[in-house]
């Protein structure tokens, strides 16, 4: 069984505006996501900005409300479930964010920072919490004597290490890592990105790992999920999507990345055009009406959900971006 | 003409703090050549930047200043320049773009007031012609609609359409040189490609020279000819980016190369680091500023003494740290 399963996901904002600020139209930033994700796994999301991507991750943590659909924890649906009932599940699931500078408070000690969450759950006494701080620190590879200090003292690698040391507080199940290494120098990345990897060896974690840089994702994923204008368009093992992707964009955004590999130097077909905006995104694929593509007017009235193409290989199957 | 058409030469540039002088920018020797890319990379603090604005006379006042060296403009030294020959300059010979197109533009000027601005201060132009002119340069860097878009304020344009007008700025008046300060680092990839063809397209088109500031290799690896790679306010590693790619010299070089996920490589496996952090600009050793990280041995009097510059051949050259130089 799942440890997490995604139905149908939607999140929906009203767009305000005019003198009687009533709503005239509406941004879907999430219209309809489904997944599965397994203890020890992880599943990569990727997608250009304003692609819904964070919205999937804070609905997962029940920081923001789903306008539809259902957050499947385990046997429980969390999907309604009041803060009381959420504190529980917040032992389970986790969140690391992208910029470790704003996300720790700069008037807590590193101490303070770590034992919130022992507080907040009301487990141990004072002394244990502090040793138990004590050794989240050794786990992400921070001295002990950090405990005293505060956020500004560390460097942008070190206050994400700290980051992560907080969501392993309560031994999730779950992390939720939203752009974590992104804010990071590139040597530092690589440090983040390796203990990332092996907390989850050893303590079984599954991860939603979300980023821009599909480089990034495809090192650290089992399977990948591309999402565009709110909407999954393809998902796959890591392997399988770089080797054989099927959905245009997915292949476009392939395409966009800089290699370092100078034999791949090569004429690149670029994507036109801007990310266009959730607010009253266009019916039908919504790629394929960015490419303006002779068959979009096709998938308009098609069932664009996903389909099988290989074990594990699910596309969006319309005309316009996949043959 | 014989001389490059720009040399840094043992540029130091200091800011004065309240912790004292701090030298961001230590000794730094660059050459661009006409019509060439090269790629300025390094992390976050390494002076790739204060560089840049050491070369435009941009250093923030009062407390930052160059403290020795050159900038030479085809053979001209531009730092002893009075300022009002530094502003001719500017924008006319040398142009800059910058990572956050939104901060760069003035907010509450619509965009073609923008572009005209530089064409009325540096060329002979009455107004209406160099309105016509910037709708041309707005449709030359790919802006769909000019004609309408020139009316626009910056925050009706996405980031990458904020962008090219930056570049039609910078372009007006036909530089001779390009510095691009991260132009795509706040775009997505997608973008971060439009606008790096674009670039390209647009220094092939007028043989202007380009500095591409950035602290992603793959974006020099697929767009300079040359890459100077900066550590700690000096430079550790220059040459023609297919040499650096294929044989790295120094040992920073070689781990930022392999350090970054690839897309070919197998999902979930340790990547090879670069232990430590990048170190503040406090206290710097006078040797080699990446012995505290270096994987190599090396004794203490690699920290003591500075190291010597070693050119390798074909524009090649490296800071040679003890620790390895016995391999050149």
């Amino acid at each position: 069984m799942a440890l997490l399963t995604v139905e149908n996901l939607k999140m929906y904002y009203p767009v305000r505006g005019g003198v009687f600020h009533r709503t005239k139209a509406v941004c879907k930033a999430v219209d309809g996501v489904s997944f599965k994700l397994d203890s020890g796994e992880t599943l990569g999301l990727v997608g250009e900005s304003g692609c819904g991507k964070s919205t999937v991750a804070k609905s997962v943590v029940r920081l923001l409300n789903p306008t539809a659909g259902r957050i499947i924890f385990e046997d429980n649906d969390i999907t309604r479930s009041g803060a009381r009932e959420l504190r529980t599940f917040r032992r389970e699931m986790q969140m690391v964010f992208q910029d470790p500078a704003e996300s720790l408070n700069p008037r807590h000690t590193i101490g303070q920072i770590l034992e919130e969450p022992f507080v907040i759950q009301k487990i141990g006494t004072r002394s244990e919490r502090t040793e138990w701080a004590a050794e989240l620190l050794r786990r992400v590879g921070l001295p002990a004597d950090a405990l005293g200090r505060y956020p500004f003292e560390f460097s942008g690698g070190q206050r994400q290490r700290i980051g992560i040391a907080r969501a392993l507080a309560l031994k999730p199940r779950l992390i939720v890592c939203d752009e974590p290494v992104s804010a990071l120098d590139v040597s530092v990345q690589a440090q983040v990105l390796n203990l990332l990897l092996e907390l989850q060896q050893q303590d079984r974690l599954a991860y939603l790992f979300i980023a821009h840089d599909l480089s990034v994702v495809q090192h650290m994923s089992d399977r990948v999920a591309v999402m565009y204008l709110g909407k999954i368009v393809e998902i796959a093992t890591a392997a399988e999507l770089y080797r054989n992707p099927r959905h245009a964009y997915t292949k476009a955004l392939l395409e966009a990345i800089p290699q370092v590999d100078l034999s791949r130097k090569r004429e690149r077909k670029l994507l036109k055009g801007d990310v266009p905006s959730p607010i009253n995104p266009p019916a039908g694929c919504a790629f394929g009406h960015r490419m303006r593509h002779p068959k979009w007017q096709e998938s308009v009235t098609m069932d664009l959900s996903l389909r099988e193409v290989s074990s594990g290989h699910w596309v969006q199957p319309c005309p316009c971006c996949t043959e | 003409m014989n001389a490059p058409l720009l040399e840094v030469r043992d540029l130091r540039v200091g800011f004065q703090t309240d912790h004292g002088l701090l030298v961001a920018v230590d000794e730094v020797d660059l050459t661009l050549e006409r019509g060439k890319m090269l790629g300025l990379v390094g992390e976050s603090g390494c002076g790739k930047s204060v560089t840049a604005r050491a070369i435009m006379r941009l250093l923030e006042q009062p407390s930052g200043r160059v403290l020795k060296g050159e900038v030479k403009l085809e053979g001209r030294d531009l730092l002893p320049l009075p300022l009002d020959s530094m502003r001719k300059v500017r924008g006319k010979e040398i142009a800059m773009i910058f990572q956050e197109p939104m901060t760069a533009l003035n907010p509450v000027h619509r965009v073609g007031r923008q572009i005209v601005e530089n064409l009325l201060l540096h060329e002979d132009l009455s107004s209406a012609a160099a309105l016509k002119r910037a709708v041309e340069l707005m449709e030359w860097v790919g802006i769909p609609a000019p004609d309408q878009r020139i009316n626009d304020y910056p925050h009706q344009l996405s980031g990458g359409m904020r962008q090219r007008v930056m570049i039609a700025m910078a372009l007006s008046c036909n530089p001779k040189i390009l510095i691009a300060d991260e132009p795509t680092t706040a775009l997505d990839v997608t973008v971060q490609a439009q606008i790096l063809e674009l670039i390209k397209r647009l220094q092939k088109e007028t043989g202007m020279a380009v500095i591409l500031i950035t602290h992603d290799l793959a974006v020099v690896a697929e767009t300079c000819d040359d890459l100077a790679v900066m550590y700690a306010g000096r430079l550790v590693e220059r040459g023609p980016v297919e040499s650096i790619f294929r044989s790295p010299l120094h040992p920073y070089t070689k781990g930022l190369l392999e350090c970054l996920p690839k897309l070919d490589h197998p999902p979930k496996t340790m990547l090879p680091i670069i232990p430590g952090m990048v170190p503040g600009l406090r206290d710097l050793p006078v040797g080699c500023r990446f012995a505290a990280r270096c994987p190599n041995t090396h004794g203490d009097e690699v920290l003591a003494t500075r190291q010597p510059w070693k050119d390798c051949g074909g524009g090649h050259g490296v800071e040679a740290c003890a620790c390895f130089a016995s391999t050149l």
